[in-house]
Order: structure tokens, then sequence, then C-alpha cells
């Protein structure tokens, strides 16, 4: 995925300028910035949702017109993106339905990813009837099903509870280490964004651009425990904090 | 001695005495000071009931039954495929919202009773008229309800469906109409209402039969117990429907009415504004 000078503008009001990013294919990057700097206008203007100003996003040699086959996205509030008159296994089978894919194969597909984020036995239950970190993980499964190659998320575990984020964070980078595919992880905690990134991508301004980039050079091998303490970690999280702060 | 007469009876019995006992108070004060009755224009229950028990067996009034209720249920059928369709285009569309206010909100305000003389000048005495007032008056609840069914759906969950291309017919099929589908059979318990209403009140003029014209040509003909009678089947009728429509919602709802408890009864306050 490829940003080129990508902007954004509601009204006279300019929220983005002249943003750009490559994304490789496996990365796993982190978007973090002060509240209201437009984080999320930027995921959805990477997702194909909104539209932008100027600039263009691209994948492969495609430039992006509207939201994309290869894009899987998760919102961080499950209860308002998740169908509660379908049960768990409908809901990650929903967009396959769309693809037009027959019923046996896209219960199949659905069952493996619930399977991939260890839901594999609720996929009769309804999404209101499981906790908070269930049905996001419901919500991931279902962009896994999408069969994506980059997932995009707002604030995925912004809503959830200390202990079952770090679950979660560890669960997402194990998807990305067996699946392959590209993370896009938009952010407010700074300790998330380095623990989980190859790059922290770091906002700030108004109109926001993007102030530093930040490789995390962690290896692919992170421990809630070890890398938190581990002196670099520190070292890329104070001066990720300092540059939001400023 | 304390005893707990609670725990002679099974649970059940219990709910039908809690449920019964004043209906069935009403019924037996209403059968004993009636029975000496010697008004005119109030006969004796037992009179009433034998009326309507010879009526019934005779197959007159089950005749008409089936004339009515069928018109009631196409009648409402129209209205629902209508009101539903209808409902979930506007309410998807803004502008369009915007621009079908003013007309529906004067259209709405018309009482559906005051159109029957003219609708039966219009279109004569049979079943069409009948059924075209009965679709009428259930046309507005539900489509305003779908309308507001729609609405109610968080943008997020239309945003989510955008960003997984669902295709169009899906969207409306699986997210707008069951997002939508608490508010539009709350629509249709309102237009049930309205349906049996107009059901008997199209049958008043023009008609040579159905339980509305029993009801008007018995009193032409001063057969007051009749009159009570039919008066009385339809009371019965618009119970029975009601209790049975209640079971088909809960039995359609049921993720709704086990998620989010506190949304329900805000949701039916406003219903019943």
């Amino acid at each position: 995925m490829k940003v080129v000078n990508l902007s954004k503008s509601y009204g006279s009001v300019e929220v983005l300028s002249n943003i750009n990013l490559t994304v490789a294919p496996g990365e796993f990057i982190c978007i973090v910035g002060p509240s209201g700097v437009g984080k999320t206008t930027l995921l959805r203007s990477l997702s194909g949702l909104a539209k932008l100003s100027t600039g263009t996003v691209s994948i492969g040699d495609e430039i992006m017109d509207g939201p994309r086959a290869e894009i899987g996205l998760v919102f961080q509030d499950y209860r308002g993106s998740l169908m509660p008159w379908m049960r768990t296994l409908e809901n990650v089978a929903f967009p396959l339905q769309g693809k037009g894919i027959k019923k046996a194969e896209r219960n199949k597909i659905a069952l493996q990813c619930l399977a991939d984020v260890g839901l594999e036995d609720a996929g009769h239950s309804y999404p209101w009837e499981l906790s908070g970190g269930m049905q996001q993980r419901v919500a991931i499964a279902r962009a896994l099903a999408y069969d994506a190659h980059i997932l995009l998320m707002d604030e995925p575990f912004g809503s959830l509870d200390a202990q079952t984020r770090l679950g979660l964070e560890d669960l997402v980078l194990e998807l990305r280490k067996r699946l392959n595919i590209s993370i896009i992880v938009v952010t407010h905690d700074i300790d998330e964004a380095v623990y989980l990134a190859d790059r922290v991508v770091v906002l700030s301004g108004k109109p926001a651009t993007v102030i530093d980039t930040v490789e995390i050079d962690l290896g692919n091998e992170r421990n809630q425990l070890t890398t938190k303490s581990d002196p670099r970690f520190v070292e890329y999280r104070n001066r990720v904090l300092k540059e939001i702060m400023h | 001695m304390n005893i707990n007469f609670s725990s002679f009876f099974p649970h059940w019995l219990r709910n039908i005495v809690a449920l019964w006992w004043l209906p069935t108070l009403g019924f037996i004060l209403w059968w004993y000071i009636s029975a000496n009755s010697t008004s005119f224009f109030f006969p004796s229950l037992s009179a009433i009931l034998s009326v309507l028990y010879r009526d019934l067996s005779s197959g007159l009034l089950v005749g008409y039954l089936i004339v009515s209720l069928s018109n009631m249920a196409i009648g409402l059928s129209y209205a629902i495929v209508l009101g539903v369709i209808c409902g979930l285009i506007i309410g998807e569309f803004k502008m369009l919202r915007e621009v079908t206010a003013p007309l529906l909100n004067f259209l709405r305000s018309i009482p559906p009773a005051a159109v029957v003389p003219i609708v039966i000048v219009a279109m004569g005495t049979d079943s069409p008229p009948k059924i075209f007032i009965i679709a009428m008056a259930c046309f507005w609840p539900i489509l305003l309800n779908t309308i507001d069914g729609v609405r109610g759906i968080p943008a997020q969950m239309l945003e989510t469906t955008r960003a997984f291309r669902i295709p169009y017919h899906l969207m409306l099929s699986r997210v707008l109409f069951m997002g939508a589908l608490p508010q539009i059979l709350a629509g249709i318990r309102i237009a049930l209402a309205a349906a049996l209403v107009l059901m008997v009140i199209s049958e008043f003029f023009g008609a040579s039969e159905g339980i509305g014209f029993y009801i008007r040509n018995k009193k032409e003909a001063f057969a007051m117990a009749e009159t009570w009678a039919g008066t009385f089947l339809v009371g019965v009728l618009g119970y029975l429907l009601s209790t049975i429509f209640l079971k088909i919602e809960h039995w359609l709802l049921a993720w709704y009415f086990q998620n989010a408890p506190e949304e329900k009864t805000k949701l039916n306050a406003v219903k019943q504004a």
C-alpha cells in the first residue's frame, strides 16, 4: 500500500496535509498522535470510506477509488459494527455472502477464521452474548475471513480492559506472523504502538502531518514482559511521547 | 401456623389467575347485573351470548367473519409490503426524507374513517374499497415506523457494510430490514388495531356481508341482542389478534428482546406517545 501526498479537508478546514506512507506486505504500522489530530480520518481515507481531497492511495499499481477487497476494517466500537441479529458465524460469513461465495463454503471459511482468533466454539452465539474482548475478536475474524491482505484497525482495543487488551495485542501479532498480512493500527496508546509496530508513524499539528517515523528494532518476537522492559523499548516510547507532547 | 398457599399451585396456574381474575369478575358482574334486564338497549348477557352462539353455529357469522378477516388480511398485507419498501428507501436517503416529510405528515393526519364515504362512492360496494381503506389506514404507521427504524441503525453499521462492499440487495434485506425490524413490527402492531377498526367501519356503508354489516344491519332492525353479539365478537377478535401478534413478534425478535432491555423500553415509550 502506498500513500502519496494525501490531504483531506472538511470544507475549508484542512485536517490532514501531505501524508506520504508506504506499507510493505507483512509490515505492522502503528499511527499515533494526540486526540483529535485526525488519526481516524486518515484511517477512513486509507480504507476508501472517505474521499481524499488530494493525493492518492494505491494498492500494488492500482489507485483506490473506494473500499477494496484487499482491505479488512476493524472499528473501535464493536457494538456498532457487529450485527446483533446475526449469530457470530453469520457475522463473520456475511461479507463472503456479498462476494457471492456459496453458503457451505463461506461457513467453512468463517469457522476457520473464528478458530484463528480462538473462538471456534462461539459461532452459534449472538455477539451480545459475548464479552467485549470476544466481540472484538469476532470483528477481527470477519476482517480475516474477507481475505484481506491489509488489516486496518481504528483504536481496536480502546474500549477493552487492560488485561483483555494485552491478550488481543499478542493475538494480532501472532496473526500477522502466521498469515503474513499487513496491519495498520491507529491508536493513542504509545506503549501499545511501540510494542506492536515495525514502524510507528507520528502525526501532529494542525493540519496534521507526519512529524516522525520511528523504526522499531525490537525483532519479531515480542513479549509483554521482556519487550516492555527492554531499554530500547523505553527509549522509543519516550521519543514518541516527547514528540506528541510538544 | 403459617401455610404457604403459593406452593400448592403450579406456576402456570398462578399466572393464569393473575391475568384473568379481573376479566372474569367483569364477566360475572355483567352476567348477574344484566340477568333481569328489561331495558331495550341493554339486553341480558345470556341473551347476547345465546344469539351469538346461534348465529355462529348456523354459519352466518362464520361466513361474515371469513369475508371481513380476508379483507383485513389482504389490506394489511398490501400496507406491510408497500410501507416497508417505501420506508426502507425513504429512511435510507436523507434528501428523500426531507422532501417527503411535509406531504407524509399531512396525509397521515387525515383520519382514515373520514375517507370511507368518498372511497365507497368512487369504488363501489364490493371488497376492493374496503381493502383499500384498510390498506390506507395501515400504511402510515408501518411507513413511519420503518423510516424511524432505518434511521435508528447505527451509522457505523452502515459504514461496515460499505467497507466490506456488501451489495445493495443484501444490505437492504439483511442490514436495513433486520435493523429496522423492531420498529417495523411495532408499526404493524399499531396497524393491526387500525385495521380492525376500519374493517368494521368500512362495512357500515354499502355492504351486504361482513361483521360490520351484521352489526349495522341488526341495529337497523332494532335487534339489540344481535348488535351486542357482533360488537362482543369484534372485541374478542381484537384481543385474539393482538395476542397472536405479540407471540409472533417475540419469536421474530428473540435477539432484540434479550439484548439491551433498557433501549427496548425507551423505544416502546416513544411508540406509545
